[in-house]
């Protein structure tokens, strides 16, 4: 054989070699990113699951540094807290839909309820699928579990995994966001006196505590100009 | 120039984006962040709010019951059996609610650490209606009418 095709072999072996590296050192990000966000999901341990997971995120910009090809740190962001919120979301209202006689709801969602949201507090349980009783709250519970959250999680994984459905589908999730926000925030105005009438923070208590679930507006402008030819098909 | 050229950009970004895509990125992380220590500190947050440890849980539950429905007899019922209506439609009728085309709750608003107090309050009124109770001869010691 010539020496040519050997050159070439050794520059595609260096360029395999390459890519291994960098989806080994992805994995390994991942291996400490994926468990930390599952304890962030479960809301009271979420102090523990942070440093866990920045540890992988340190691990991620370290291999980027390296010069290894691993996920944009902006990506890696949105696909892990859109899993975040999607599973705070869905774990409060879940815990309001079918667990909500228990001590740890009646604390933690009418307790907040009576701190930050009436329609948690006001008449809580009387319903008959029981928890909040506001006018309106268990239709939006039920069809934004349902429609977005389950929807936007799987969303995220596809985008964690750099595929091009996943962009598109995130797009189509974080929209829905705006549907979400007019609505539910109208059905409470409506019905403010319920939300909001003698309870501890009306209000702007409400939008302190609910505003970091603001995520598919910071989301969309990036998913809209990123070069999309960096999620495969 | 300080423009950054493409070598240095994030993957994805392109030059005339990478200010919005920096400040995104910002963005992003303090939400996480935030987020995820608010969903963290929630429950201690509202325990030590309302009471506890001088109250313990199930005495925050009782308070919190008592305060919905501004009665002083109003207890959660632990554990509660499945499937059973709440406990709470007992007192529905003593919840103090304006009602009309839109309901307006009137119970009193629960500040740092009120819980322990609005039971204070309540052990004292029923201490004092204990001791009024005392203090009346009961019919039996009574003499009877000749």
């Amino acid at each position: 054989m010539a020496s040519k095709p050997k050159a070439h072999a050794a520059s595609f072996g260096a360029y395999d070699a390459h890519e291994e590296r960098s989806a080994e050192a992805q994995r390994r990000a991942d291996r400490w990113m994926i468990p930390g966000t599952i304890i962030m999901g479960t809301a009271v341990l979420g102090i523990i699951g942070l440093p866990i997971f920045l540890r992988g995120l340190m691990l991620q910009i370290k291999a980027a540094r390296e010069g290894l090809s691993v996920r944009p740190v902006i990506v890696t962001l949105i696909g892990y807290l859109v899993i975040i919120d999607s599973a705070l979301n869905s774990l409060g209202w879940m815990m309001d839909l079918v667990a909500n006689h228990t001590l740890i709801n009646r604390i933690l969602t009418a307790g907040w309820g009576a701190l930050f949201d009436g329609g948690y507090f006001w008449h809580y349980n009387e319903l008959w699928v029981g928890g909040a009783g506001a006018p309106g709250e268990k239709a939006w519970e039920i069809s934004l579990i349902l429609v977005v959250f389950c929807g936007r999680l799987a969303a995220g994984i596809g985008l964690l995994q750099m595929k091009r459905w996943g962009q598109q589908w995130l797009i189509m999730f974080c929209w829905m966001g705006l549907i979400v926000w007019i609505g539910y925030n109208l059905n409470m105005t409506i019905y403010g006196d319920v939300r909001f009438a003698n309870i501890t923070f009306p209000v702007w208590g409400w939008w302190v505590y609910d505003i970091f679930y603001i995520t598919p507006f910071l989301a969309l402008p990036y998913l809209h100009t990123v070069n999309r030819e960096i999620f495969s098909d | 120039m300080n423009t950054p050229t493409e070598h240095e950009l994030p993957l994805g970004t392109t030059a005339h984006y990478a200010n919005m895509h920096k400040w995104l990125q910002r963005g992003l992380f303090v939400c996480l962040t935030a987020l995820v220590l608010e969903a963290s500190f929630t429950l201690p947050g509202l325990l030590i709010w309302f009471g506890w440890p001088t109250l313990s849980v199930v005495e925050i539950c009782h308070e919190l019951m008592k305060v919905r429905y501004s009665d002083d007899t109003a207890e959660c019922l632990i554990p509660h059996p499945l499937f059973d209506p709440s406990e709470g439609v007992v007192f529905r009728k003593s919840a103090q609610d304006l009602w009309s085309i839109q309901p307006r709750p009137q119970y009193k608003r629960i500040g740092y650490r009120d819980l322990v107090r609005f039971r204070d309050e309540r052990l004292t009124r029923e201490a004092a209606a204990r001791a009024v109770t005392q203090s009346q001869p009961s019919p039996a010691t009574q003499q009877p009418l000749q």
